[in-house]
């Protein structure tokens, strides 16, 4: 039961990633597809922060920091960066999305395929 | 502490690029030619670079990169805590390949985005690219391949949907940008399960300490699906036409090399992390059946396309089917013990199929676009007659396409014969299945040529194209035709090394 | 159209926008100390950028500015990790840890009340990527709001 309570965090990553895929995969309009990718973006975030957790640790801050162990401090810097590169992948994709309703007057992914097969 | 220019040559391969990137918008307040100035310089001193650094691979031995350390050229036990670039034979193979194309893609775009407006976000966009893909290939260190991988897909995004007057190449880099991104993030995914399962992201050190449980396997195959998808190999290819028809004719020979950077990587990843720990014959197997699908399918939707650039980019999808058919079969004789007699020959194939692709699928894509720049059109069925007016150009498509075709003397038939010669004695029927491919890429090559070259003169173009693109175009030319003449000299002296530098010896 | 709004929004933003500005800089400068650094603070003082173009409805014509301000950033933070090859040691080289100067303190061992004089080049490259992050968020922003006209550009 306990290492059921701990394992509880993996359980929301895959959840969150699985919902963000159907986002992506089912939804019809543009920006709905970009709001999932950003909810697997905080799935991959969330999984790699409870990667460093230990049980009973305290965040990897020297200042003022209470006397006992820290937790791993390199997921939180990997972490940082993804979230650095997300805010740069969405404002490129909202961008696109901008662009895309000036030419073609819609954002139903049904109608923005011209180019051919 | 000392300065050593040559130690520190990986270094500036990606500092250089980063640092004229930022400059270039800086340069544009003052005056346009200063920035034409600033990028040609960046370019050239990346290429300088890359030649330094392949100089001393090939003469003296190659050498590990650690950032942040205090003296270069030792390796403590800190130094895999730290970044760490390596600069062997293959990262010198790699880096050539890359340095020539976009050489030959930056000289080429001075005339052909004549008169766009916002040219210094196009250099920005051009070199950071450069940088990332070069990030790419010299990286050892996971987490470093990710943020490499993600600025390579932003930039490239960012260059295809740059000519937007119409909407379709803004839809073509949506598109790109959706599946570059979500298999960015499962990229990061399977890095996240690696680093939970050994403490540690250096790809020595993670190959010391893996064995082959459940947890490699899931991360080494969302590596190997995402690292393919970005390298357009059948079945994640379905970004391939779009983004290489509707980007602007100077961009795609670049978008190409983003995809050759996904498949050096690719393979480094296996070499160098997985080899010891997975069965090697049924990954090479899984290799064989990707190389043999993008074969199959990339030549087949070739046959009924009526535009240039768009037949094209199926072609170069099957020729990425040939380097994963030939590093497959490679990688699969490394236990059964056939090494010595076909798996050599085979990777030797591989990497200089790589190197050869590189330089004729650039040729090819900027004679197409010279096509376009000439006549305004991209349907075959209505070009006929170019050769009366555009002799150079002629010249240059026909010898990117003979090389595509596998037509000796070419440099293409000497990667081909070598990756024939190797898989016939695997199995026979996969040679048979290459021959086949290859005849019907040479009766598209001589369709295309047909149609758009030869015939009476219509009177669709406007003359021969700006000087500065046929410098370009030539370039690689001389590239390809220094390849085809002295083709036992290029494989014992670029690619050789990168074989013996994977770790694999006979 | 006209999109500002009220007295007393304008008002309140035109008292707010200091404190919010004041703030990032402390988490920009702070970075080496406790959780902060280059992008978010850049990332909050980019918010007042959105604060302002919400509540006026325009904006001047920042857009080379924001992009220049942008360059200088980060052609300094690549100058300033190559700095460390060209005094002979390796890319991204911590120069100025441990030595005299600026930035320059012996790092104290253990927990410590945080002194913001150690690091060397860390509180530097956070300068510079703050305000690199500062000018792009904006300069995104005021795109952002001008192609979806719900932002006039003043003269």
């Amino acid at each position: 039961m306990n290492s059921l309570f701990y394992a509880l965090p993996f359980v929301m990553v895959a959840v969150l990633i699985i919902m963000g895929l159907y986002t992506v995969l089912f939804k019809r309009n543009l920006i709905k597809m970009i709001m999932g990718v950003a909810i697997i973006q905080n799935g991959v975030n969330l999984f790699l922060v409870s990667l460093a957790y230990r049980e009973g640790y305290v965040a990897p801050i020297w200042t003022s920091a209470p006397d006992v162990d820290m937790v791993l401090p390199t997921p939180h810097a990997l972490t940082l960066t993804s979230i650095v590169i997300g805010v740069a992948t969405t404002a490129l994709m909202l961008s696109f999305v901008i662009m895309l309703k000036k030419h073609y007057g819609t954002t139903d992914s049904h109608e923005t395929r011209r180019c051919k097969e | 502490m000392s300065l050593d220019l040559v130690n520190a040559s990986p270094a500036f391969i990606l500092g250089i690029p980063l640092l004229f990137a930022f400059l270039t918008p800086l340069a544009d307040r003052i005056s346009k030619e200063l920035r034409d100035a600033v990028f040609m310089i960046g370019l050239l001193l990346t290429v300088l670079f890359v030649a330094v650094m392949s100089y001393e691979v090939f003469t003296a031995e190659g050498w590990a990169y650690v950032f942040g350390a205090e003296e270069t050229g030792e390796i403590t036990r800190f130094s895999f805590f730290r970044i760490m670039f390596v600069a062997d034979g293959f990262a010198a193979l790699a880096t050539i390949t890359v340095a020539i194309t976009a050489l030959g893609a930056g000289i080429y775009s001075f005339a052909f985005m004549e008169g766009q407006s916002g040219m210094e976000k196009f250099y920005t966009l051009f070199l950071l690219t450069l940088a990332g893909v070069n990030g790419m290939i010299l990286t050892a260190d996971l987490f470093n391949l990710f943020v490499w991988f993600e600025v390579t897909s932003i930039a490239s995004c960012g260059l295809v949907a740059f000519i937007n007057y119409k909407g379709k190449s803004v839809e073509a880099a949506l598109k790109y940008m959706f599946i570059s991104v979500i298999g960015g993030l499962f990229l990061l995914l399977s890095i996240g399960l690696l680093y939970g399962e050994y403490g540690i992201l250096n790809y020595f050190a993670i190959a010391e300490s893996v064995n082959g449980g459940v947890v490699d396997r899931v991360a080494l195959s969302i590596i190997l699906v995402v690292l393919a998808m970005k390298a357009s190999s059948v079945p994640m290819h379905m970004w391939a036409p779009d983004v290489y028809t509707e980007s602007p004719g100077a961009v795609t020979p670049f978008i190409a090399i983003t995809s050759l950077g996904s498949l050096f990587v690719l393979f480094r990843i296996l070499f160098v992390v997985f080899r010891y720990s997975v069965s090697t014959a049924a990954l090479g197997g899984l290799l064989i059946i990707l190389g043999l699908l993008s074969m199959f399918v990339g030549v087949s939707m070739a046959l009924k396309q009526s535009d240039v650039k768009r037949l094209i980019a199926y072609l170069s999808v099957s020729q990425i089917g040939y380097m994963l058919l030939a590093v497959g079969v490679g990688f699969s004789t490394l236990e059964n013990g056939d090494y010595a007699t076909f798996g050599a020959l085979a990777l030797e194939g591989g990497f200089f199929h790589m190197i050869n692709d590189g330089v004729y699928k650039a040729l090819l894509f900027l004679s197409a676009a010279a096509i376009v720049y000439s006549t305004g059109t991209r349907n075959l069925n209505k070009l006929g007659g170019l050769a009366h007016r555009m002799p150079y150009t002629t010249m240059f498509f026909l010898i990117g396409g003979l090389s595509i075709a596998g037509i000796p003397p070419l440099s293409g038939f000497s990667s081909k014969l070598l990756i024939y010669k190797s898989i016939y004695l695997y199995h026979p029927i996969l040679a048979i299945i290459a021959l086949v491919v290859s005849i019907i890429t040479f009766a598209l090559i001589g369709k295309v040529f047909y149609n758009a070259f030869l015939g009476p003169d219509l009177g669709l173009s406007k003359g021969e194209v700006p000087t500065t693109m046929l410098l370009a175009m030539g370039i690689l030319t001389a590239v390809v035709v220094v390849f085809s003449l002295f083709p036992n000299y290029v494989v014992a002296e670029i690619v050789v090394p990168a074989v013996e530098a994977l770790g694999v010896t006979a | 159209m006209n999109w500002k709004m009220s007295r007393v929004v304008r008002t309140v933003t035109d008292v707010m926008v200091v404190p919010i500005i004041v703030f990032g800089i402390y988490l920009i400068i702070h970075g080496h100390l406790t959780p902060g650094g280059g992008f978010q603070g850049g990332a909050v003082v980019a918010s007042s950028t959105a604060l302002l173009i919400i509540a006026y409805g325009s904006f001047r014509d920042y857009k080379k500015d924001f992009s220049s301000v942008e360059s200088i950033g980060l052609t300094l933070f690549i100058f300033l990790a190559i700095l460390g090859i060209l005094l002979g040691a390796t890319l991204f080289y911590n120069f100025g840890a441990g030595t005299g100067g600026l930035f320059g303190g012996r790092v104290a061992e253990g927990i410590n009340p945080g002194y913001i004089n150690t690091g060397g080049t860390v509180p530097l490259m956070n300068i510079m990527v703050g305000l690199e992050v500062t000018a792009a968020l904006s300069l995104i922003l005021w795109m952002m709001a001008k192609s979806s006209d719900s932002m006039e550009v003043e003269a």
